[in-house]
């Protein structure tokens, strides 16, 4: 027993666990991470396939505009919004979204029910980025295989826009780094598995930042009067998947998990 | 002899312990990864199907009486790009699989690895890359 204990405690730590501030203040669940799981049982089974790392500097189109374009996997909260912010820092919920926060369920998690992530939250899958001169489109895998636009061509946004899942989106280029503005967002959607809620008063500010070929930077502002006492923000790093392809991803198909969700949200 | 027998199932114990899933759901709430459990049956039934794949297999007891259990596995997605093809596991293999129990009691479990009677083993495991923090 002693031996296990020693090789669990090399394990934890070759696992780099993340830290899991918010969720660990009020729900307690286990620290995430992940493992070669080739290594840890033996040579007979296929090791899972390492992502391919690239390298170089930042694309630009023949225009100059950066170039955001590919596949890419990450960019956004999984299990706890608090993973994007540094060590330590409270989410500044009000006493009325703190209630909604400790006493949601995870079989109600609209993502574990097949119904899209919203903003900032990111499905574990890879997506795609699409830029035209006026457009800019992401294409998710999982996520549902949902889309979201969002619309550089200098137009504002609606002064009563229909609450949506995704929000009313318009972009612009500072630099080499995509600035997305969003508002119009509904309030059902979660932030995370955790269950960090929001409201219909949610904007958005998403700065996306290619800071080489294969690697983007995204920070996003979170101003929320309805759910949060101050704005915050987070910020996540994520890669480039040269070789991949979307592939089909039809979530209600077979859909019998959320059913079997117990208890208090875990942030894994 | 020993040795490695303690070291295997430690490395077993691990696996189930260290591992989080990450899925369109939250694992920890479906799963409970520190109960371990390991199945020898024939394949019943192969879902080759979103948001995950599933097997289910009949289990004999000693008495003979057989029960039927349902094990998760990634995304077929996930699963290609590990190398599973829809053919990997056929109705009527008979296999060993090692998973987490579900929470409320099912006969439900998340696949860790599968052993084919050939005693290959495959990797099952639903948790894919998740880049940055």
């Amino acid at each position: 027993m002693k031996k296990c204990l020693v090789l669990a405690a090399l394990a934890v730590v070759s696992l780099g666990a993340q830290t899991t501030p918010s969720a660990a203040q009020n729900k307690v669940a286990p620290a995430g991470g992940s493992v070669d799981v080739a290594t840890a049982t033996g040579p007979a089974i296929p090791r899972r396939r390492a992502p391919e790392r690239v390298k170089g500097p930042t694309p630009h189109l023949a225009d100059g505009t950066v170039d955001l374009s590919g596949v890419w996997q990450g960019g956004g909260p999984i299990g706890d919004i608090a993973q994007g912010m540094p060590k330590g820092a409270v989410i500044p919920m009000t006493p009325a979204a703190e209630k909604i926060f400790k006493s949601r369920q995870s079989k109600d998690d609209p993502e574990a029910n097949c119904l899209p992530t919203g903003v900032p939250r990111i499905a574990p899958y890879p997506w795609r980025i699409v830029q035209t001169p006026t457009h800019v489109f992401f294409l998710f895998e999982g996520n549902i295989h949902s889309f979201r636009q969002i619309f550089v061509d200098g137009r504002k946004h609606p002064d009563d826009p229909d609450p949506t899942w995704y929000g009313h989106s318009i972009g612009h280029y500072d630099g080499d780094t995509l600035v997305v503005d969003t508002v119009g967002f509904n309030d059902k959607f979660w932030f995370d598995f955790a269950g960090h809620p929001h409201t219909e008063q949610l904007h958005t500010v998403e700065r996306y930042k290619r800071t080489d070929l294969g690697t983007m930077v995204v920070e996003t502002d979170i101003t929320d009067p309805g759910a949060y006492t101050k704005p915050f923000t987070i910020s996540f790093t994520f890669n480039m998947r040269p070789k991949e392809e979307l592939m089909e991803y039809i979530c209600q198909e077979n859909q019998v998990d959320a059913q079997h969700l117990v208890g208090f949200t875990g942030i894994n | 002899m020993k040795k490695l027998g303690i070291l295997i199932a430690c490395g077993a114990g691990l696996l189930m312990s260290a591992l989080p899933v990450f899925a369109h759901h939250s694992f920890a709430a479906e799963y409970d990864a520190s109960k371990p459990i390991e199945l020898k049956g024939r394949v019943a039934k192969v879902e080759w199907t979103n948001p995950h794949a599933r097997f289910y297999i009949d289990v004999k007891d000693a008495n003979g009486k057989v029960t039927t259990w349902n094990f998760e596995l990634a995304s077929p997605n996930v699963l290609s790009r590990n190398g599973w093809t829809r053919h990997s596991l056929q109705e009527g293999d008979e296999i060993t699989v090692q998973g987490s129990m579900a929470k409320d009691g099912s006969n439900l479990a998340n696949a860790r690895t599968v052993t084919l009677a050939s005693g290959k083993k495959v990797f099952a495991g639903s948790n894919t890359d998740s880049d940055g923090k």
